[in-house]
């Protein structure tokens, strides 16, 4: 009990020398985080006005966060009683620290492969992103929603950029039926792609011979065209492959299989039997699967 | 002759890739008929021969004329054109197409 008290008391007394002081040096870390809060806000409004790169808002904004954040914390410890040479001092090493850590093991340290504006793809998203923190990207995804995705995810998964691929091909594969005119086919659907104004002419849009399927011959269409002219294009090219190929009488394959069924009549030998199924007036029943 | 040559010949001589579309049609303006261009010959041309015959139809629809007369905000004689303001063929028919033919 005795004990208590005494520490209390001790307290008490702390206070009396000091309490004015920590007061006034919590008011001042308190209201300072806040105006630096709307001030940061403010800076980034008007920043915008001026520039539509996120980057340059973000990177200005935070490094003058910081900043306001040390001068707050400097004004605060003063006012508590610190001598500002000794805080001073402190920031100086934790900066010179940081900075000596940074440069001796930059190579090993983790990096986010990509910028604020960047379109990328990472596991099943697919998006650009808005903006990155220590813990996580906010990625906007096509269908319009906002992801917020663990940079630990994304460090530990594949990722494409697309910002350093400001092209990319366009595969247009389609099958045509054995009896089909293959060079017809070719040059109607290199046709296609090069009358194009947004395929590339530089490579040369090129139609191969893939594979002799099952059920058809399947032509493969490769063209280049922009990132973002990518996905229209390719939706155009298909369906005007669709309709060019009907105007020109190429008839596009479909997976089929043939089942061919003989009646057996018992008492025939196998050709007789043949023979007299085909003499019927009705051909073979041919069923589509 | 080399290969980009040949290529050069074939680029110039065989399909043609135009710069971009745009919708030719004439719209009924106090009582005249007005030529004009959507998107205008001022604005960037469409990259797109889909979305510009897409584009001419829609306006087929919204101003087709009465047979028997006329009006005000009507649009005729719809087609989409190239760069140089060549008519281009439908994509759909492979035939050069006009839509809502109107004597005019």
């Amino acid at each position: 009990m005795d004990e208590q008290f005494e520490r209390l008391t001790k307290i008490g007394d702390l206070l009396n020398l000091y309490g004015k002081e920590l007061i006034l040096a919590l008011a001042i870390l308190v209201f300072g985080l806040i105006l630096a809060r709307l001030v940061i806000r403010l800076v980034g409004v008007t920043l915008q006005r001026f520039t539509a790169k996120q980057t340059v808002i973000s990177t200005v904004s935070n490094a003058l966060h910081l900043l306001l954040i040390i001068i707050i914390v400097a004004t605060a410890l003063e006012a508590a009683g610190m001598h500002t040479i000794i805080i001073r001092r402190i920031l100086a090493s934790i900066t010179l620290a940081a900075i000596g850590l940074i440069v001796l093991f930059r190579p090993y340290i983790p990096t986010l492969p990509f910028k604020v504006g960047n379109t990328i793809k990472t596991g099943d998203l697919f998006g650009k992103v808005e903006s990155t923190t220590f813990l996580n990207t906010r990625l906007k995804t096509f269908e319009g929603l906002t992801v917020f995705v663990p940079n630990s995810k994304i460090l530990n998964d594949y990722l494409i950029n697309y910002h350093f691929t400001p092209t990319r091909r366009i595969k247009i594969d389609v099958g045509i039926r054995y009896d089909q005119d293959i060079l017809k086919a070719k040059q109607v659907l290199e046709a296609i792609m090069i009358e194009d104004p947004r395929v590339k002419t530089k490579p040369r849009p090129v139609v191969y011979v893939l594979n002799l399927a099952d059920s058809c011959v399947e032509l493969g269409g490769r063209c280049w065209v922009d990132n973002l002219k990518y996905w229209v294009t390719k939706c155009d090219l298909f369906e005007k492959t669709k309709l060019r190929f009907d105007q020109k009488g190429i008839i596009i394959a479909f997976p089929q299989r043939d089942v061919h069924l003989y009646h057996e009549t018992p008492g025939f030998p196998e050709e007789e039997s043949l023979k007299k199924i085909s003499m019927q007036p009705d051909p073979p029943v041919v069923e589509q699967v | 002759m080399n290969i980009s040559e040949s290529l050069k010949i074939i680029d110039e001589g065989w399909v043609k890739k135009p710069k971009g579309f745009r919708v030719h049609f004439q719209k009924m303006v106090n009582s005249e008929w007005v030529t004009d261009y959507a998107p205008g010959e001022e604005e960037d041309p469409l990259d797109s021969d889909v979305v510009a015959w897409r584009l001419a139809w829609k306006l087929s629809q919204a101003g087709k004329p009465n047979p028997s007369e006329t009006s005000e905000g009507d649009i005729v004689n719809i087609y989409v054109v190239d760069d140089s303001g060549n008519p281009i063929k439908w994509y759909s028919t492979n035939e050069f197409t006009i839509l809502n033919v109107y004597e005019t």
